[in-house]
């Protein structure tokens, strides 16, 4: 799936330029360019404090930006209200008024705009209806289930008919088993009113399973804004390879440059890897990163360390079952962690115990080159 | 609502201090600066007697309420396992703060006089024959009246201080062998503090400020700071009440602030 | 009030010191509750009753007496000041102290000034505060009276109080909820009046509680504030001295039942409204099938 796969028309484009958010001294959001195609479904993805909702909150117009343009369909809404916008937010607690029934939430749009009670009514539990919720109509929120709650909560912002509907963490409240539901109810409701959905999430595969684009941020930068599909198999910096996981990041300074290799010291040992056709400069930064799953496990003491192309030795220092694969944790020379996951049949036609030495390597296809500016950090 | 204070408090209170150096000759009031009431106040040996007498009052109110109270606060929080009970027991100490303090003080009248229940009720279990005299209208039934209506100012802070206490701390130091009494010394105590230290205020200024129940339950046999100056309040001596009552006002500051030099209430109030 | 501690988890046997302290709560509450009801009985004592047991006889003779005027001075008077000057200072309360505390929201110019100012006065001893009110009126020659300087005397008390159930309410007031509001389109004056007053509804009950039963009860603040006419506390504080009858209690029973009313209707209707959005959740059931 590609960003923008609907045309370019849909409605609820959303461009940020740069735009930085202070506060006090505290800088949320640094400098930021971001261009969401219309209709698409994005996550905003990061630890806490990474800035992902205060720019979630400055497109719903709960925040302003101290510097740089917000803009929807190429209209600038810096300094608008949030109907002005065409934006509708769903709060992480829901918020939904607890004073009010099901019907009356969701037709809370519709009161303060004036509209006749039997019409705001009756457009409320056709909404209820499509969120499958009609039943509850004359619930209070406190009488309904978590995952209820959050049904109620999006035709509650749905009713206001927007461009951009703004999630924050809206599956964080959720048990395991609902999180999976909801996630499948929520691209069903995305796809079906053709909106853009912006959700902010700390989960990594909450935001690749569910999103057309994924803007991965730390410390109020964008690492990589890509399409799921990129996010996990191309991570521009170490960073976001290690936060999307999956993968074996190796990082270090260049110290012998070979053909189509360089000899690289992390910090606790040598490795030798494939390097891209302009080999980097001796003492530069130099990252790769490797799947997990693409690494072959050899049972057996490789070479010392830094001598075989693509190849990592150590001791076995955990085993976890997956199910279908397992998880082997090696710990190399220099006391860094190595994941390899192997298929279960691979893996129990000869199995490795905690301690055994063995050694892992990978196909020089395999590897992938993180940008050099952010491996230093 | 900063105005409608300063208006009836902030602008009165300079009143009463302007007052206190007004020109007083027993008859006439007339605006000046003077010293001489606050000459006659400090000249007086009544005065230090009422002072005496009031804090004597407030030391002996402030140790049984705060012993009630934490006693209170500590079964309903602790020992009290369902919230609901909790709450109904909260509740049944707290609804008589919002009956009149006059009607409760008085109650008391009849219970504790010559022929009254108590009485009566000592004499028929035949452990006095004659009825005691210092029931009523005795310092005893002041403070007595004074526990009575005081003891709530100290149940609802510590009660809500206590509250806060998280449970597993206790359980921890249970688990680590520590002695109920200890729990209480160590763990209780010190997180509650900012309660006790709200309702010591509150019942400290409370007694100080009082006139009527020490009118009422002593028969005026005995006197408050507060109750003097009540009564020259009635015989239109302005300047010198308002001198005793800056005087007051200057000393239950000062028990305040060294109440909250002990302990930061501020942040307990902001929450 | 408190956020209520969860219940012990064990429900094993309860300690030898649960009864003990259960033992002296019964005391604590006989004491506080004891005296009270022994006046509301005596109240109903028979013509020739006296101030104390035991009874002779049972009447509503002492109530008539109270509403007949005879040597009771003006009770049915100072009734109804005092219930119009509890509802006026009930609503001003109400009012300043919502406003009050959305504005301690944000830090403003003199937040901590008007903070220190509310704490003072309520500390303040009551007569301290009589005086003051009465000092000041006299020198700038207002005639005090109980709508003005009275009112002004148990703000004094009341709005505190206010202040201090509105900071805790809203301590715990979300947000969001605000946010959901103007996300939705409303205006600031639908936000106040559609979502946070009903929201806040419990706890403005709370300080309306407050502030009519502070002030249907105040004495020390008003003695020296009222003017001319009485209000009911006063006119009690008057029959402590000159009275010698039963009477006197019925005033009392008169009084403590109207408390009684006030409390009964604020803590009911906020138990109702609790009730009614704390109902339990319904079993989850699986609305929509699992995508």
């Amino acid at each position: 799936m590609e960003p923008g796969k609907n045309s370019a028309s849909a409605r609820g484009a959303i461009e940020l330029v740069s735009v930085t958010k202070r506060f006090g001294d505290t800088v949320a959001v640094r400098n930021i360019d971001l261009k969401i195609p219309g209709g698409a479904y994005c996550c905003l993805l990061g630890p806490s404090g990474c800035g992902k909702t205060t720019i979630l909150r400055m497109i719903a117009g709960h925040e302003d930006p101290t510097d740089g343009d917000v803009l929807i369909d190429n209209e600038n809404v810096v300094g608008k209200a949030p109907v002005e916008r065409g934006t509708a937010m769903m709060f992480q607690s829901y918020a939904l008024f607890p004073h009010l029934t099901c019907r009356d939430n969701v037709a809370f749009n519709l009161k303060v705009r004036g509209v006749a009670k039997a019409e705001r009514q009756e457009r409320a539990l056709e909404m209820l209806a499509r969120v499958r919720m009609r039943e509850f109509a004359d619930r209070l929120p406190a009488q309904l289930s978590g995952g209820q709650q959050q049904r109620i909560a999006l035709a509650r912002s749905l009713i206001t008919n927007p461009r951009v509907l703004l999630l924050d963490e809206p599956l964080s409240a959720l048990d395991e088993f609902l999180r999976l539901q909801m996630r499948g109810e929520l691209k069903r409701i995305q796809t079906e009113f053709g909106i853009s959905f912006i959700h902010v999430t700390h989960t990594q595969m909450e935001a690749i399973a569910l999103a057309d684009m994924v803007v991965v941020m730390d410390q109020g930068r964008i690492e990589q804004a890509d399409s799921a599909r990129h996010v996990f198999e191309r991570p521009r910096t170490p960073y976001v390879a290690r936060f999307i996981g999956g993968q074996n990041v190796m990082t270090g300074k260049v110290l012998e440059r070979r053909s189509g290799a360089v000899l690289i010291d992390t910090g606790g040992k040598q490795l030798l890897v494939s390097a891209p056709e302009t080999l980097p400069e001796i003492g530069a930064s130099f990252g790769i990163a490797v799947r997990r799953d693409r690494v072959r496990l050899q049972r057996s003491e490789g070479a010392p360390a830094g001598s075989t192309l693509n190849s990592i030795g150590g001791r076995v220092s955990a085993l976890e079952y997956q199910g279908s694969w397992l998880k082997i944790t090696i710990e190399d020379a220099g006391g860094e962690d190595f994941v390899v996951n192997e298929a279960d049949s691979t893996f129990f036609a000869t199995p490795v115990e905690v301690g055994d030495i063995v050694s892992a390597s990978w196909a020089p296809e395999e590897v992938h080159y993180l940008s050099a500016a952010s491996v230093s950090r | 609502m900063a105005l409608v204070l300063l208006l009836f408090f902030g602008v009165p209170l300079l009143v009463v201090v302007a007052f206190s150096f007004f020109d007083y000759d027993g008859i006439n009031t007339n605006p000046a600066f003077v010293w001489a009431n606050y000459a006659e106040l400090f000249g007086s040996k009544v005065t230090l007697a009422l002072y005496l007498k009031t804090l004597y009052f407030a030391a002996i109110v402030w140790v049984i309420t705060l012993l009630i109270g934490f006693t209170v606060s500590y079964f309903l929080v602790f020992h009290v396992r369902s919230v609901l009970w909790q709450m109904g027991l909260f509740l049944l100490c707290t609804v008589p703060f919002w009956t009149s303090n006059i009607i409760r003080m008085i109650s008391w009248i009849p219970f504790l006089g010559r022929n009254g229940i108590f009485n009566q009720a000592l004499m028929g279990a035949g452990i006095t024959h004659e009825p005691l005299e210092f029931l009523l209208f005795s310092d005893f039934a002041v403070i007595v009246a004074y526990v009575h209506l005081f003891t709530l100012f100290m149940i609802v802070p510590i009660f809500n201080s206590m509250a806060r206490i998280d449970r597993s701390l206790i359980e921890a130091a249970r688990d680590g062998g520590s002695s109920g009494g200890r729990i209480i010394w160590e763990i209780v105590v010190p997180l509650s503090k900012t309660g006790i230290a709200l309702g010591s205020i509150f019942v400290i200024t409370l007694v100080m400020g009082d006139f009527f129940v020490v009118k009422v339950m002593s028969g005026s046999h005995s006197a408050s700071v507060a109750m003097a100056m009540s009564n020259q309040i009635a015989m239109v001596q302005y300047p010198p009440a308002a001198a005793s009552a800056v005087l007051l006002l200057i000393i239950v500051s000062l028990m305040v602030a060294a109440i909250l030099r002990v302990v930061d209430v501020r942040k307990e109030l902001a929450r | 009030m408190a956020g209520p501690a969860p219940a012990q988890p064990q429900f094993g046997k309860r300690p030898k010191s649960f009864y003990f302290l259960a033992g002296f709560f019964a005391l604590f509450v006989a004491f506080l509750y004891g005296p009270m009801s022994a006046i509301y009985i005596l109240s109903f004592q028979g013509p020739t009753g006296g101030l104390t047991f035991p009874m002779r006889g049972v009447s509503l003779h002492w109530f008539h007496a109270l509403f007949a005027q005879e040597r009771t001075g003006d009770f049915a008077g100072a009734f109804a000041r005092s219930l119009l000057l509890a509802a006026l200072v009930l609503s001003v309360t109400v009012v300043m102290s919502i406003l009050a505390g959305m504005a301690f929201r944000r830090r403003f110019f003199g937040s901590t000034f008007v903070f220190y100012l509310a704490i003072a006065s309520l500390i303040m001893p009551g007569i301290l505060v009589g005086l003051g009110i009465g000092l000041t009126f006299q020198l700038f020659e207002i005639q005090t009276s109980w709508f003005t300087s009275a009112l002004g005397a148990q703000l004094t008390w009341t709005l505190p109080f206010g202040l201090l159930i509105m900071f805790a309410v809203l301590s715990r007031f979300n947000r969001a909820f605000e946010e959901a509001g103007r996300d939705l389109g409303a205006s600031n004056w639908q936000i106040f009046w559609l979502v946070v007053v009903p929201i806040l509804l419990p706890g403005i009950i709370g300080v309306a509680l407050f502030g009519f039963t502070l002030s249907y009860d105040e004495f020390p603040r008003t003695l020296l504030t009222a003017g001319a006419q009485n209000t009911l506390p006063m006119e009690i504080w008057g029959m402590t001295t000159n009275v010698t009858s039963p009477a006197l209690y019925a005033l009392g029973t008169v009084t403590t039942v109207v408390s009684f009313i006030a409390i009964t209707l604020a803590l009911g209707s906020i138990a109702l409204i609790q009730r009614r959005r704390a109902r339990r959740p319904a079993p989850e059931t699986q609305s929509g099938p699992a995508a």
